[in-house]
């Protein structure tokens, strides 16, 4: 039976999503404030309210977009509508999810979160790839199989909506990290101890905040760091190539071409851990590096003289 | 003996001249002619539950048995003797029995237990109550004016504030459940009373067993619609029975009333962490009724009871200072149980302006929506919506267990930050707050238990304490402006002078120990466990009312809150 599916936002992901679910045999229409053309059969709207007869709706717009479009989606849905977002950022100090955010401005309940290694052009063109969906609804984890699916992609879920939302923000700061660590020269045994301390570090703060550990070190977490750093190309590992570079924080972003949430995100992140007392060296250490001007070589040593304890 | 029998197969009052309800009497007067139908629908429902497959009902008898036997052999007493001996028996034969005779095993198990769980209205005690009530607690005032003027005194020190409107107007169109926060035993009175004033109708609600080894308490409780939880009994048919009358009083509009945190909050603070099966079963009454196409809508109502003075503060915090709460679930020795202590808590609170605030918040639906005056489900921006569409897949309504309990969370979470922000901050908590974190501030690094020691060794300049309080008084009301949390009109009426002195006369003469004493200028502390037992309601908004010198002491209090 075929699904009405809505997908919210026409950047690559967006559309990505759209021809997945076109290629099910789903009913796709694709909002976007700009009228765009689109391939067939996929609808375009411009309207918000023709998210309403949906029964899935993604929603693919950057986090700093969230409030603004859930607050429109906000007016054309109700409990029968289910919402998946695939966005990687939080909101503000406070640190809010774009699960928390959809649930403050629309009246949806069955909401998800999908998340992990999974790649626009992957998800457009049908190839093998593998995702995680956080969500309280298994029935929702049915609809986005449904809606996505086949035999190359392969969904896992999991009840930690907020660990899948805080492990994939996190991944794109700690991308940035590597990328910059990878291009001064840091050799791979070391990237992985900066890897693999980095997550346990983001992770410890995602556990205050409800977050389970054993999410940031699934697909969600650890697996999306392994794709961003094995060469997907995303913004985010530009980003932190531009800044080894030499280039100051707001023209590599420009140069890394997308808007890169991660360091907002880990500002954000290490406010909340120092009101905690939590620790945060490698956090710590790179927003001195790309806001206080501490040399690359000055922030290693600064991270290997710290004692070490157990894992 | 005669305590046991009563425990037991509570009192009722004789079947001479029953009372006949009216049409506009409240859905719980014709409980007791539905009873006997609600006892065989749970029953039903249960069984054909389990009958269906042989492994489930197997596993079902051999569960309640082993439970049963080893409750029994732990309790010792008469309900062992003559109970022990059945269970023993059947769990050997289990295995030998065809369906018929498991089935029939079943049936009987899962009826003494419903029937035990059932409790009773009588319509006769209920106006009895009402007027007794607010007389006993005047008459511990005043005993030569017990007939007078207790009514008035009872107003003076029982506040209840809220949308009492709004709330009339719902009782008639559908179920209306009440979740309150839980501080103290004598909150299922408090609030059956502030019901009472406030023009809402009784309710049912689950009470604990050992609250029935009292005699009177216990036929009140049992006349007044109570239905009887043992927390004893681990079997996992008693638990969905449970569950199962609760969600069929509802289905049927029975106004019900259950505290989600399930227990007393041993350390003062606003529950956040709820148990989710009773909830889960109003909103199961929900799908149900939508599915049977029953228009009959479920509404919560989030409600706060604030105490000045908890009767029963210090057993609370030593037991969460022990970090024995579980092992300690039921505790029978507390204040509830001295009746010198209620005499002493009673006269304290009536002579105290404002000592209890019952909050009844904005009611909601099962998925967590604002209702409008006309019961119906309103989006963030006052679009009206229909709550049916949450249980509906692909178009048509249909129950879903696993659903419901993703709801039944949600929901949860709701009525935690519901809880948080209908909170209203009484004079002995915003004080105790203030009195802690200065003894926070003024030990650094210290750990917890090490300042819980510290008992008359910190004192206070006067004059310094008064403009602290001030402060935080005044980042409070910021806060309440903003929707975060309320505060009671002593807070905010009292000079930071006049609160110091409320707080301090509320506590002493009242607990053992002494919460802080004024010497000449100075404060001294005296139980710091009392003062952080007060304090931890603010836990949540330390952050916010601390200023720049008192954050580093408002974070390790807040901290305190983490695993809340």
């Amino acid at each position: 039976m075929s699904l009405r599916v809505g997908v919210v936002g026409a950047g690559a992901f967006g559309r990505g999503i759209a021809q997945a679910s076109v290629r099910q045999g789903h009913d796709v229409v694709l909002w976007s404030r700009q009228d765009r053309e689109l391939p067939d059969p996929i609808r375009a709207s411009t309207d918000i309210a023709d998210m309403r007869d949906r029964e899935l709706i993604f929603l693919a717009v950057p986090a700093r977009h969230a409030v603004d479009v859930a607050e429109q989606l906000g007016e054309a849905v109700d409990g029968r509508h289910s919402i998946v977002h695939v966005s990687r950022g939080l909101i503000g100090a406070e640190l809010q999810t774009i699960t928390q955010v959809i649930r403050e401005k629309t009246v949806c309940r069955r909401l998800g979160a999908l998340a992990g290694p999974l790649v626009a052009d992957a998800l457009a063109e049908g190839r093998p790839s593998g995702a995680i969906l956080g969500t309280g609804f298994p029935e929702l984890t049915d609809l986005v199989r449904e809606a996505l699916g086949g035999a190359g992609l392969r969904i896992y879920e999991t009840r930690d909506v907020v660990g899948v939302e805080l492990a994939s923000a996190t991944v794109g700061f700690l991308t940035v990290v590597l990328a910059y660590a990878q291009e001064v020269g840091v050799g791979p045994s070391t990237l992985a101890v900066l890897a693999t301390r980095g997550m346990v570090e983001v992770s410890r703060i995602g556990q205050t905040l409800g977050a389970k550990e054993s999410t940031f070190m699934g697909l969600a977490g650890l697996g999306d760091l392994i794709a961003a750093v094995a060469g997907d190309h995303r913004p985010e590992f530009r980003l932190g190539r531009a800044l080894a570079q030499g280039a100051k924080l707001t023209s590599a972003v420009g140069e890394a071409g997308a808007y890169v949430e991660g360091i907002e995100v880990a500002r954000h992140l290490m406010e909340h851990a120092r009101r905690l007392g939590l620790p945060t060296p490698i956090s710590s250490t790179f927003v001195a590096v790309t806001e206080g001007g501490m040399s690359s070589e000055a922030a290693i040593e600064a991270l290997m003289e710290r004692q070490v304890g157990k894992e | 003996m005669f305590k046991r029998f009563l425990s037991e197969r509570p009192l009722r009052l004789p079947h001479i001249k029953p009372y006949v309800p009216r049409p506009s009497d409240p859905s719980i007067f014709w409980f007791n002619s539905e009873r006997d139908d609600i006892v065989s629908e749970v029953v039903n429902r249960i069984c054909t539950a389990h009958e269906s497959d042989r492994g489930l009902l197997e596993v079902a008898l051999n569960d309640a048995a082993f439970h049963e036997i080893r409750r029994l052999e732990k309790q010792r007493d008469e309900e062992a003797r003559d109970r022990l001996g059945y269970w023993r028996s059947m769990i050997r034969h289990i295995g030998k029995m065809d369906d018929t005779e498991q089935r029939r095993v079943l049936h009987a198990i899962v009826t003494t237990m419903t029937r035990d769980v059932a409790g009773n209205f009588d319509p006769r005690v209920y106006r009895f109550a009402r007027r007794a009530v607010p007389r006993l607690i005047g008459g511990v005032m005043e005993p030569r004016r017990l007939m007078a003027a207790a009514p008035e005194l009872l107003e003076r020190v029982l506040k209840v504030e809220g949308d009492l409107e709004h709330l009339r107007q719902l009782q008639s169109e559908g179920s209306l459940v009440f979740v309150p926060t839980h501080s103290s035993n004598l909150d299922s009175i408090v609030l059956s009373q502030a019901l009472e004033i406030s023009g809402l109708p009784p309710t049912i609600y689950g009470a604990g067993k050992n609250l029935f080894t009292n005699p009177i308490i216990s036929f009140f409780m049992h006349n007044l619609g109570a239905y009887r939880v043992d927390r004893r009994i681990r079997v996992s048919l008693y638990k969905d029975i449970l569950k199962l009358y609760s969600q069929v009083m509802i289905e049927r509009g029975y106004h019900s009333l259950f505290f989600p945190a399930g227990t007393r909050s041993r350390s003062g603070m606003i529950e956040r962490r709820l148990k989710l099966g009773l909830l889960g079963s109003a909103v199961e009454a929900f799908t149900t009724n939508q599915v049977r196409r029953v228009d009959r809508p479920v509404w919560f109502v989030p409600t706060t009871i604030n105490y000045a003075l908890v009767l029963e503060a210090e057993t609370l915090v030593k037991d969460w200072l022990m970090e024995e709460g579980q092992a300690r679930y039921i505790i029978e020795d507390d204040e509830f149980s001295q009746i010198d202590r209620w005499f002493a808590f009673f006269r304290k609170m009536v002579g105290m302006r404002g000592a209890c605030i019952i909050r009844f918040g904005e009611p909601i639906d099962p998925f967590g929506n604002r209702v409008g005056p006309g019961g119906q489900s309103l989006t963030p921006t006052g679009r009206t919506i229909d709550p049916g569409g949450y249980v509906e897949q692909r178009g048509k309504p249909v129950v879903d267990a696993v659903r419901d309990a993703a709801y039944t969370r949600e929901l949860g979470e709701v009525l935690g930050q519901r809880f948080e922000q209908d909170t209203v901050l009484m004079s002995t908590q915003v004080v105790a707050h203030v009195l802690f974190r200065d003894l926070v501030q003024s030990t650094p690094g210290m750990d917890l238990f090490a300042r819980l020691r510290l008992r008359g060794e910190i004192g206070l300049d006067r004059e310094a304490l008064h403009q602290e309080l001030g402060e935080a008084r005044d980042r409070l009301v910021a806060l309440e402006a903003k929707g975060r949390v309320r505060t009671s009109e002593v807070v905010k009426e009292d000079t930071p002078a006049e609160l110091l002195e409320r707080a301090l006369s509320f506590w002493n003469g009242y607990h053992d120990s002494t919460a802080a004493t004024l010497e000449g200028e100075r404060v001294v502390l005296g139980d710091p466990a009392l003062l952080l037992y007060y304090q931890n309601r603010l836990v949540p908004f330390a952050e916010d009312i601390a200023s720049p010198e008192q954050l580093q002491a408002a974070c390790e209090i807040e901290k305190l809150g983490v695993h809340r």
